[in-house]
């Protein structure tokens, strides 16, 4: 009885997910035209801009996310940046002074005690007197075109307040990183379709760029959970600022190369997103703030419990039939047997139907973001690592929603982001 | 700022997706249903042929007894009939009814067999096992007691396995049970004549089964080895 119930739950989960893929595509397929004609958008001024690097002991990326920086294709007297060192105890700072004294118009470097990452963005903000800012991850590194590519937005759309970039994973070679490709290009997906619906949940780190003005109005980062940048889009959103995205802006991260450091980074976006969303909670539901009040915020907080329930029920299927294969071949031994294909023994549940449905179009949002993109991901390689890694990935949902959730509730420290850090 | 129409027309192509998948669901599977009920009458139909043969041939000597007079297609009926029982549930109306065609048609393939082995003797003496399993949750060995039978079956085409739900509401089931003394401790064994109860390995249950059976099966694979090798 028990199970009936909990296998009938599973209904109105596929149901909305089902809703949550047609309804981004149709809102991609309906821009369509409009995504092209972003892609020819002239630059007829250079806007100053400053890019803060907070870092905390980054001495093994930090070159490379200069050198990057530096090899920006844009006037290289618009552009300023300030590597702030969050009181790194490796080479970081002394990297950062390297670069200060080799490009002293460009580059500021700047040390201070530790105080998280907010504190250390926000330095970079107080001296900063461009007209647009942004942030790059000191393990992240950026395209040659893509700040000029984020400005034309800028010039373009006198009202967009933020950019947000095309984030692809940087070489991915472990397993979790080559999951984590394809969750990043999924994302460039849905980050375009959400853009198409002013609807984006999170200017990320690794390079959104913002009007400077946008603090002047809002003010600077908070601590925020541990998740500043999902917690300034909330505020921009209740202060009705326009949030595009740059599918042609390419930046690359460094994901976690541990399921460990995957793991602590995942929990921390979880938690930060159930502490920020209930702060911000007057905006659920409320049709003043748009697609993103009445379709990501409500839907994403969902997919946290429900997402919860449908992993549980998805491994608990799982090992049950994986069980009955093991115990077949304890009693019986292993006996070679030539597969026969009989129709008959196809799955064909209403669940089977729909969710083969739903990988259809999982597979088809991965290949039009593979088009949008300028950089072409073999992603295809990249699936079956994904596909096989599935009974780890729903066990480690479950324990980092779960935990995730029980933490947000009883207000338990956050202890375990240092190990993020480290981690990831 | 919000296109309301956008969001009723999302949520009617995805109720006309649901609709789809649900009525292209119960389509597959009322074809499932006709494909057991089809595979049940054609066994009807030859046991029905058999049994006429048989009667014919009541005065004729046993050489010219046709081999395939006993139908092969119960086996695969059996396993259907398990995958469907899966699918829809024990308490699906189709598939109580399937179960009970399905059992009538094994006791009468069962007498058939006895019949072919009463006349012809050790030429023609079938082979069976007649098992009992409950899957109300109270038998924990039946799951693996099926392995092993479906094993036996593959391991000995010679075969005859029949099963029979212990909780099946049928008369001739419940006369089963009686003549063969079957308990309510499963699984439940028949070999031979004689009752067993509690679970049996591979390696027991042939030790139980005739030597015959083994013979049969090992001649059987030297000829197949031997065709082959031509």
């Amino acid at each position: 009885m028990i199970e009936q119930i909990l296998q009938a739950l599973m209904y109105p989960f596929v149901f909305l997910s089902l809703y949550f893929q047609i309804f981004l595509l149709t809102s991609f397929f309906e821009s369509s035209k409009k995504i092209k004609d972003e892609e020819s958008q002239d630059v007829s001024e250079y806007p100053s801009v400053t890019i803060a690097v907070p870092c905390w002991n980054e001495e093994k990326t930090l070159r490379g996310t200069l050198d990057s920086l530096l090899a920006l294709d844009y006037p290289l007297d618009m552009l300023t940046i300030i590597v702030v060192d969050d009181g790194s105890k490796d080479r970081t700072y002394s990297i950062a002074q390297e670069y200060e004294k080799k490009f002293p118009t460009i580059v500021r470097a700047i040390t201070k005690e530790n105080g998280g990452k907010h504190t250390a963005v926000n330095v970079a903000l107080s001296l900063s007197t461009s007209d647009l800012f942004g942030c790059l991850d000191a393990d992240s590194f950026v395209e040659t075109k893509s700040l000029k590519i984020i400005v034309s937005y800028f010039v373009n759309n006198k009202n967009a307040m933020a950019v947000t970039p095309c984030i692809h994973i940087k070489s991915p070679k472990t397993i979790i990183q080559r999951v984590q490709a394809i969750e990043y290009l999924l994302g460039v997906f849905l980050r375009k379709a959400f853009g198409e619906l002013d609807a984006i949940q999170v200017t990320p780190g690794p390079f959104s760029i913002l009007r400077k003005e946008v603090f002047e109005k809002i003010g600077n980062y908070r601590k925020a959970h541990n998740t500043e940048d999902y917690e300034i889009t909330l505020r921009m959103h209740k202060n009705h600022m326009k949030i595009m995205n740059s599918h042609k802006a390419l930046v690359y991260t460094v994901g976690p190369a541990t399921f460990k450091g995957y793991f602590y980074q995942r929990l921390r976006w979880s938690r930060g997103f159930l502490e920020n969303s209930l702060e911000y909670k007057d905006l659920f539901f409320n049709r003043k703030y748009g697609n993103f009040g009445m379709f990501t915020l409500p839907l994403a907080f969902t997919f946290v419990f429900y997402g919860l329930y449908a992993a549980t029920w998805a491994l608990y299927s799982m090992i049950t039939h994986y069980t009955t294969v093991v115990n077949r071949l304890v009693v019986t031994g292993i006996h070679f047997k030539f597969p026969t294909f009989d129709l008959f023994y196809f799955n064909t549940t209403l669940i089977a139907f729909v969710a083969m449905t739903m990988i259809s179009m999982f597979l088809f949002m991965l290949y039009v973001a593979n088009t949008l993109s300028d950089d072409r991901q073999e992603f295809y390689k990249n699936l079956p690592t994904y596909f096989l890694s599935t009974p780890i990935l729903l066990l480690l949902f479950i324990m980092l929603f779960s935990r995730a959730i029980f933490d947000t509730f009883t207000h338990t420290r956050n202890d375990w982001v240092l190990q993020d850090t480290k981690e990831g | 700022m919000i296109d309301t129409k956008k969001y009723t027309f999302t949520f009617f192509v995805t109720v006309a997706i649901f609709a789809t998948a649900f009525f292209a669901s119960t389509f597959f599977s009322n074809k499932r249903v006709e494909n057991i009920k089809f595979i049940q009458d054609n066994i009807a139909i030859d046991i029905l042929a058999s049994e006429a043969q048989f009667d014919l041939l009541k005065e004729v000597p046993c050489q010219n007894v046709d081999d395939s007079m006993l139908s092969p297609e119960l086996n695969i009926l059996g396993d259907k009939l398990s995958r469907t029982e899966t699918d829809r549930g024990a308490k699906d109306e189709d598939v109580i009814y399937l179960k009970k065609y399905y059992a009538l048609l094994q006791v009468k393939d069962y007498i058939l067999s006895k019949k072919l082995s009463e006349k012809c003797g050790e030429r023609k003496k079938q082979v069976f096992i007649i098992y009992f399993y409950s899957n109300l949750g109270d038998c924990l060995d039946c799951q693996k007691e099926g392995y092993v039978l479906t094993r036996l079956k593959e391991k000995y085409p010679e075969l005859r396995v029949y099963a029979f739900d212990y909780n099946l509401d049928l008369s001739v089931v419940d006369s089963l049970k009686a003549i063969f003394k079957i308990q309510s401790a499963l699984p439940g064994l028949v070999i031979g004549d004689k009752t067993y109860s509690g679970y049996k390995s591979i390696e027991d249950m042939e030790n139980l089964l005739p030597d015959t059976l083994r013979v049969a099966t090992s001649s059987l694979e030297i000829a197949t080895t031997t065709k082959k090798g031509r």
